[in-house]
Parts: C-alpha cells; sequence; structure tokens
C-alpha cells in the first residue's frame, strides 16, 4: 500500500504542464482518486506526477457559442450542484451525484475520470450520450476528439502521451431534450456494474450508451435504431432492450456474471427509456 | 447505550454477512475481492434507524451478574434477512427454498430464473 518513490512537480498552466510531461514516464495528477489507489497497489508507477488542480483555466462550467464547456478540472461534486447543468444537462447532474461517495465527488475531476476511462466510470456513458467532444491539449496544440473516437479499450484512450484534457463541450440541447442516467452499482466501490445514459432530442432523435458492460462505454446504435423518430412506448422500449448490448464483448466478474450483466444492462436501458418518454 | 451499540454494530455485521460479505477466489485460488473497492462492507447509509429492545436478567454464573451483548445481534440478523428474502420469493411465486449467502442481486436473480 506504499507507492513507489516519484517527483512530484506542481503546476500553474496548462503550457507548464505540457512541459513538464516531455519527460518519459510521468502522469498528471489530478483529483488523485484513481491514479493514487493505483500507485499505491504498485499497478502503475510514474516517476513523475505532475499536479495539475491549482490551473485556474481548467476550472469552472459555462456556456459559450451555442456549447456548454465543463473544464477538465471541474469536479464531480462541482457538476452535480451547478445550475446551467442542472438546467440543460440534468443526467450530467444526476450521474455526477452517483459516483463514489462524498470524498471521492469533492476532489476527483470529469478530466481526470475521462483520461483513466475505467470500464465502469460514470462520464464516459454520460459523454457519449451527450454527443460530447473532448478538448485537448499538447506540444502542436488544441484538438476537439468526438466522444465516440476517444475510449478505444479497457483504460485506454486516443489522447496522445503528452496531451491534457483541457475541456469538455456539449452542444447545448435543444428545449425539449429530455435526458436520463440509471445505474445499477456494484455495492462496495460504487462503480457501474451498469449504466445507461439516454438523451432524447425533441425530432425523436435518440442517443443511448452504455458504461460498465464492455472493456469500455459505447454508443448502442441497434438499440437507437428502434427508437429513434419514434415514439416511446412498452413495445418500442421491449424492442430496443431486445435490440441492446448484442455485438459487444461482455465483462464477466465476482459480482456480475456475463449473462447477469446483460441482462441489467436491458433492464436499465427500460428505465432510461420510460424517464424520457 | 454500550448496549445498544453493541446491538447496531452486531446486526450490521450479521446483515453485511448476510448481503454482501464473502471472500471471492477464482479457478487459480487468487482471492478477486482483496480490497474495499471489491469487497463489500455495510455501511452506515445501508442502514435505517435501530430500535433495540432488551430482556434484562443477571448472569447467576459470575459474582457481578454480567454477560455478553454484541454476539445477539449478530446471531439473529443474518436468518431475519435471509427468511425475509426467501418469503418474499415464495409469496412471490418462486418456490426457492435456500440460496447460499451472501444474497448478492445475482444470487437472487438466478434463484427466481
Amino acid at each position: 500500500m506504499i507507492p513507489v518513490s516519484f517527483d512530484y512537480q506542481k503546476v500553474k498552466t496548462v503550457d507548464e504542464a505540457i512541459a513538464a510531461l516531455s519527460n518519459d514516464n510521468s502522469k498528471i495528477l489530478a483529483g488523485g482518486h484513481s491514479l493514487l489507489p493505483a500507485m499505491k497497489l504498485r499497478l502503475s508507477q510514474p516517476s513523475k506526477l505532475v499536479d495539475i488542480a491549482a490551473i485556474a483555466s481548467l476550472k469552472g462550467i459555462k456556456e459559450e457559442d451555442g456549447e456548454i464547456v465543463i473544464g477538465a478540472g471541474a469536479t464531480h461534486a462541482d457538476i452535480a450542484g451547478d445550475k446551467l447543468i442542472k438546467s440543460k444537462l440534468p443526467f450530467f447532474a444526476e450521474g455526477a451525484s452517483m459516483i463514489g461517495d462524498v470524498q471521492v465527488r469533492n476532489h476527483g475531476t470529469i478530466g481526470g475520470s475521462l483520461a483513466h476511462a475505467d470500464p465502469a466510470a460514470d462520464w464516459p456513458a454520460l459523454v457519449l450520450a451527450a454527443d460530447a467532444a473532448i478538448e485537448v491539449q499538447g506540444s502542436n496544440g488544441k484538438r476537439r476528439i468526438k466522444a465516440t473516437d476517444f475510449f478505444t479499450g479497457l483504460f485506454s484512450t486516443s489522447l496522445q502521451d503528452n496531451e491534457i484534457i483541457v475541456a469538455i463541450r456539449i452542444p447545448v440541447p435543444a428545449q425539449g431534450t429530455k435526458t436520463s442516467y440509471q445505474k445499477f452499482s456494484q455495492p462496495a466501490s460504487r462503480f457501474a456494474i451498469v449504466g445507461c445514459a439516454v438523451m432524447r432530442f425533441p425530432d425523436g432523435k435518440t442517443n443511448i450508451a452504455f458504461t460498465g458492460v464492455s472493456d469500455n462505454a459505447f454508443r448502442d446504435s441497434n438499440a437507437e435504431a428502434v427508437v429513434s423518430g419514434k415514439v416511446i412506448s412498452n413495445d418500442s422500449i421491449a424492442a430496443a432492450a431486445k435490440a441492446a448490448v448484442q455485438s459487444v464483448n461482455i465483462l464477466s466478474d465476482h459480482y456480475a456474471s456475463e449473462e447477469y450483466r446483460k441482462h441489467l444492462a436491458k433492464v436499465y436501458l427500460k428505465k432510461a427509456l420510460q424517464a424520457v418518454a | 447505550m454500550i448496549v445498544e451499540g453493541q446491538i447496531h454494530g452486531g446486526v450490521a455485521q450479521g446483515v453485511g454477512q448476510a448481503l454482501f460479505e464473502g471472500a471471492e477466489y477464482d479457478e487459480n485460488g487468487q482471492l478477486t475481492n482483496a480490497s474495499y473497492m471489491d469487497y463489500c462492507m455495510p455501511r452506515a447509509d445501508d442502514f435505517p434507524m435501530f430500535e433495540t429492545g432488551s430482556q434484562v436478567t443477571p448472569c447467576p454464573h459470575n459474582p457481578l451478574g454480567v454477560k455478553g451483548a454484541g454476539e445477539a445481534g449478530t446471531i439473529g440478523s443474518p436468518p431475519a434477512v435471509v427468511n425475509a428474502v426467501l418469503d418474499a420469493l415464495w409469496s412471490g411465486g418462486h418456490k426457492v427454498k435456500d440460496i447460499r449467502m451472501p444474497l448478492t442481486s445475482e444470487r437472487v436473480w438466478r434463484a427466481m430464473q
């Protein structure tokens, strides 16, 4: 439970952070609620930690040019309690309030969670369902990665070595958009055994994303095709549940087998669709 | 106060055994829930408020008349919880007489299939 020794550097700006990352085995420290436990178990052994918690430009949540912009350094608690999020992206507030416990929500950040890409984390499903873009910055400047291109596997993302997430950008949903996040928690860690995020636009377009089910969070296009543009009824909900989680490798662990997880995914999709009907 | 606290803790420990706690090993003998991220202990927010009652009699076998109290809660709570689950399943039409502890959600689901 004691990490190997490491250097520590606290930075004040994103540019400083990127420069500090040029050292090979360095890691970014944000809230530390995923990285530090992994280091204590020696699953992660970085030679240097670059602490970005004091970078003021990574904080804050605002609306800008038709987008909701969440700073990568916003904590889960910041998002859960934010007025703009509660009114325009209510499932982000609901999801944030279900993460871990109070200590985790007060320190853990959305950027840290996305970069870590735990297969059972809540944020990946939410950003996927919200058509978000992940804005990252590296030595070559800024770029945007669509959420659907961001998660590439178990704890893997399309982030390059010297890039850091600076913001999450979500197009402001049209008036009348409905959202829901339904989660079945592992009782010990409160990570998602299954998390289902649904965003339904006024024109009937429906985004459905799952976390906890497979190696990485994903959009379920088969289930989306069943309900998009159609009335949500008991029949269409049942058909969507039938179509869901068909073409993915489903995780299995001591708490939930593959068969049970698949069952839960369908049940939690039904709950989410009922909530946006 | 001490006795009530002991009973509360004992009940919680027993409910934990009934619903959450169990050492899980994979086929190679590796413990798969070796940290509190995986091994679930009951926590305060898993419980309602407790009301306890006691029938107090002095113990005849020692000069002070004292006896232990904490285990009473631990002994009573697992069968109370397991029987409550079995009763709920039975009255829901599932003819189940036994489920192995801990009664995780998957074990209860399988019992219903």
